[in-house]
């Protein structure tokens, strides 16, 4: 290592953890101030902007500690000021002090922020949607996602004090904004279903059927062509495509 | 498709708020208000814009078509002890060409470091210290930079606060030296002449009379905070103040005119008052003549 770079790396690890790492020597502590504020304040804006509910959960003190942590230990390793939030989860990954259900939280909002800048392709849709016999098609840009709280509902004053098996999706609209709906547990199941596989939404519903061991196929049809109705009238599903074309 | 003869006159930094405002003055494709007729070119930082998709990507779409742009990068960290992040270039190489961008340039700092044998990002421009090795160091990864992208870049001069006590020559000297070492492009920053001339006690005149006018692409003028009477922080966030302003007039006299793009990052006023200081810069160059050819 150059002569230059032991000086640029006890810089950093001053700026990164003052209490814990001395500044180099004969460095202008006022001088030395102004990087400890602005370099912590950057990161502290571009994680803070993600996550508005885990902020207010915490207090602002006890936040403003998290990230101070998280600036200090973690070595986050992308370039793209987007990707700052996942590097915070992975973070938080390796926290224990945090309440149970603070990292499914922390996912939820960031998921957000991901699906909103999301790239994604173009899908080929049928002219006329038939999502019985064709395969229905999700949004492109979406995530089938399961908590194991209610993280939707959860604010500073509805912390959660007990598990709740919780299955979402979301997912960006026409207009780009990224909108959320509850599944319930069948429903969570077929869109698994037809994600994973080139499934008419029939065939998705016989199999769903099977799986469960449910034998009324026509109340199972029944449910799913409501079910995907109404995910389509969300916005959720975009259309169906010929089964084998994607 | 734009070259780097396109990045002229006067740009405007893109900013997320001023995108609808701009979008606004269009009509069938062309401006349909003269008052922001002279924004000629735009800038953004690939940090920002590589891998977006949704509202971001269509905007930025919406962009290419109508203006060239250059890109400002922010993280490259070429002065940084870690690897040059060659993953990273190759998406901005990939980046420049979907989006037509001819030009990319880079701060002559760091914003990386290796702690625990990892290397980590710290999202923002640190001093390098001024040493014939860091010299070197620097101008090689330029030079890297440049073999990858299959083009020249330009590096910017960087404002600073805490000068490094094992610096071995000033601020235009370690910058002549890695331009020269790196045979690499200048992009310009009045502003942080300014900022470091007060905040390190020197003579920005003299600064700028030593600057390779024939490296210039082009260069940055913006405001800045005063916190003490002698520190100066480059926020990006206030009007320009008259000795900038007269700073970059005796640069276009010095030199003759080269492109000037308005920075302010943070603090962001509406539309029309920005255009006042874009005008102004236009006024400047109507004054001068242009600089004879460049560099590239």
């Amino acid at each position: 290592m150059l002569d230059f770079q032991h000086y640029q790396l006890a810089f950093t690890a001053h700026i990164r953890d003052p209490s814990a790492n001395k500044k180099p020597t004969k460095v202008n502590d006022a001088r030395m101030a102004i990087y400890r504020e602005i370099v912590f304040n950057n990161l502290f804006g571009a994680v803070s902007a993600c996550f508005p509910v885990c902020k207010s959960i915490l207090g602002a003190r006890a936040w403003r500690k998290l990230v101070r942590a998280f600036f200090a230990n973690h070595q986050a390793t992308t370039p793209i000021f987007r990707e700052i939030p996942q590097q915070f989860l992975l973070f938080l990954d390796t926290k224990i002090d945090c309440p149970l259900y603070f990292q499914s939280l922390a996912h939820y909002e960031w998921v957000e922020l991901a699906l909103a800048s999301q790239q994604t392709q173009a899908t080929k849709l049928s002219k006329n949607p038939d999502y019985l016999n064709e395969k229905p098609m999700l949004a492109p840009a979406h995530r089938l996602l399961t908590y194991d709280y209610a993280v939707q509902t959860i604010s500073k004053h509805n912390q959660p004090t007990f598990t709740k098996q919780t299955h979402l999706l979301v997912f960006r609209n026409a207009e780009n904004q990224v909108k959320f709906i509850e599944l319930n547990p069948i429903t969570d199941q077929l869109l698994s279903l037809i994600k994973k596989n080139d499934l008419t939404g029939k065939q998705a519903l016989m199999r769903l059927a099977e799986e469960s061991n449910y034998s009324n196929k026509k109340a199972m049809i029944t449910f799913g062509t409501e079910i995907l109705a109404e995910l389509a009238n969300q916005q959720a599903i975009i259309g169906s495509a010929v089964v084998g074309s994607s | 498709m734009p070259t780097l003869a396109n990045i002229a006159g006067v740009g405007l930094g893109l900013k997320r708020e001023l995108i609808p405002q701009i979008q606004r003055q269009f009509h069938d494709g062309r401006i349909a208000d003269v008052s922001i007729a002279n924004i000629n070119f735009v800038e953004i930082a690939p940090e920002n814009w590589i891998g977006a998709g949704g509202k971001a990507e269509a905007d930025l779409a919406w962009f290419v078509e109508r203006y060239p742009i250059a890109c400002h990068g922010l993280c490259l960290s070429l002065g940084g002890p870690d690897p040059l992040n060659v993953g990273f270039l190759k998406q901005v190489k990939q980046f420049l060409s979907a989006n037509k961008i001819p030009l990319y340039t880079e701060h002559l700092s760091y914003c990386s470091d290796i702690q625990h044998g990892q290397a980590g990002y710290l999202y923002d421009l640190l001093p390098i210290p001024f040493t014939e090795e860091a010299v070197k160091y620097v101008a090689a990864r330029i030079r890297q930079t440049q073999d990858i992208l299959g083009q020249r870049i330009a590096v910017e001069n960087t404002s600073y606060y805490a000068a490094a006590p094992i610096s071995s020559m000033d601020e235009i000297t370690f910058l002549n030296a890695v331009l020269t070492e790196a045979d690499c492009l200048l992009h310009l920053d009045i502003n942080n002449i300014y900022v470091n001339s007060v905040n390190f006690n020197f003579d920005a005149h003299a600064f700028l009379r030593q600057i390779p006018p024939e490296r210039i692409v082009y260069s940055h003028i913006a405001g800045h905070l005063q916190v003490q009477d002698n520190v100066l922080v480059d926020t990006h966030g206030e009007a320009i103040i008259d000795p900038v302003w007269a700073l970059l007039a005796e640069a276009y006299q010095l030199f003759g005119n080269f492109p000037t793009l308005l920075e302010r990052d943070t603090n962001i006023p509406l539309l029309p008052e920005l255009m006042q200081e874009v005008n102004k810069i236009a006024a400047y160059q109507a004054m001068y003549k242009s600089a004879s050819a460049t560099y590239a």
